[in-house]
């Protein structure tokens, strides 16, 4: 196999071996087989549902946003002045009477 | 019935215009897979997947093309796909056996015989199927299609959405490049 015009013409014929050939059939009852498979993937929405949700990139994205939103909350809290948060009290006191009566208004309203 | 007719019966869910559709063209799209993936249990899963994906997007199919190029087309991409799965898989079996996770060894891929073949060039196409197995994705579906289905140049050319000229200059470097292999493969044996 070593002389040149040998090794050309193995190439030749290997090349051509192809020649004449005939199609692959699948084996009988594809259709079948195909429509179970429909079936099974239709039932299956849940489950590839689930399995999208329990992905690890999903569910690492879900936490990174989950963290963004509280940190957004905390800070914006934060920034807020702490008067307001003192005047929104006595603001709601006064309108539900929940300001404490002293011994002073007492003797006032007597 | 009438492919147009067909296609619209599908595209309106009528299993029996899908039955239709399945026995007319399970031939085409399976020897396809075969070509691509050379195992017939692969090849028998893609031409499943592609039929489930044909009935499921059919009505993206705008008769722009042949039925039969779009589903050569949703072949030859499935195939591909499952290749490079496998492909990535064993990569990561070999990774993992460098690392000795575990004990399990890579078996090499068994020689393919083509069930098409005639017995006198059963050895010698099995040789040729081992060559086309290391040539790049675009040269082994071109040639694929045109060895394997019988396609001509402007047909791939549809198919592969290229130009004729892409398609000839693909088959000029499949060639040579297969020739080269075999040649290689004859000295050593």
């Amino acid at each position: 196999m070593k002389n040149k015009q040998d090794i050309q013409d193995a190439v030749d014929k290997t090349m051509n071996s192809l020649d004449g050939l005939q199609r692959a059939m699948p084996r009988p009852f594809l259709f079948t087989r195909i429509k179970a498979r429909l079936v099974r993937e239709e039932k299956s929405f849940w489950s590839r549902a689930l399995d999208f949700i329990g992905r690890p990139a999903v569910a690492m994205a879900a936490v990174v946003i989950a963290v963004i939103i509280n940190a957004t909350v905390f800070f914006e809290l934060q920034s807020e002045p702490a008067q307001n948060a003192q005047d929104e009290e006595q603001v709601f006191a006064s309108e539900y009477n929940l300001s404490t009566n002293t011994i002073y208004d007492a003797s006032i309203d007597q | 019935m009438d492919e147009q007719i067909l296609i619209e019966k599908l595209k309106q869910g009528d299993e029996a215009a899908f039955r239709q559709v399945v026995e007319t063209w399970q031939n085409m799209v399976y020897n396809t897979a075969i070509g691509i993936l050379q195992n017939a249990e692969d090849a028998e899963d893609v031409a499943q997947e592609v039929f489930v994906q044909a009935f499921e997007s059919i009505k993206t199919f705008k008769a722009e093309s042949k039925f039969s190029t779009w589903l050569y087309r949703i072949t030859i991409s499935k195939s591909l796909d499952h290749l490079r799965r496998k492909k990535r898989k064993k990569r990561f079996a070999y990774v993992q056996s460098l690392f000795g996770a575990d004990n399990q060894t890579i078996i090499e891929k068994p020689d393919f015989h083509h069930p098409g073949v005639i017995l006198d060039n059963k050895e010698r196409a099995s040789v040729l199927f081992k060559a086309i197995d290391r040539l790049p994705e675009n040269q082994k579906t071109a040639f694929t299609l045109h060895k394997l289905e019988g396609l001509s140049y402007q047909e791939i050319s549809e198919v592969m959405k290229t130009t004729l000229s892409s398609v000839e200059s693909l088959m000029h470097r499949a060639k040579n490049n297969l020739k080269k292999w075999l040649a290689e493969h004859y000295e050593s044996g």
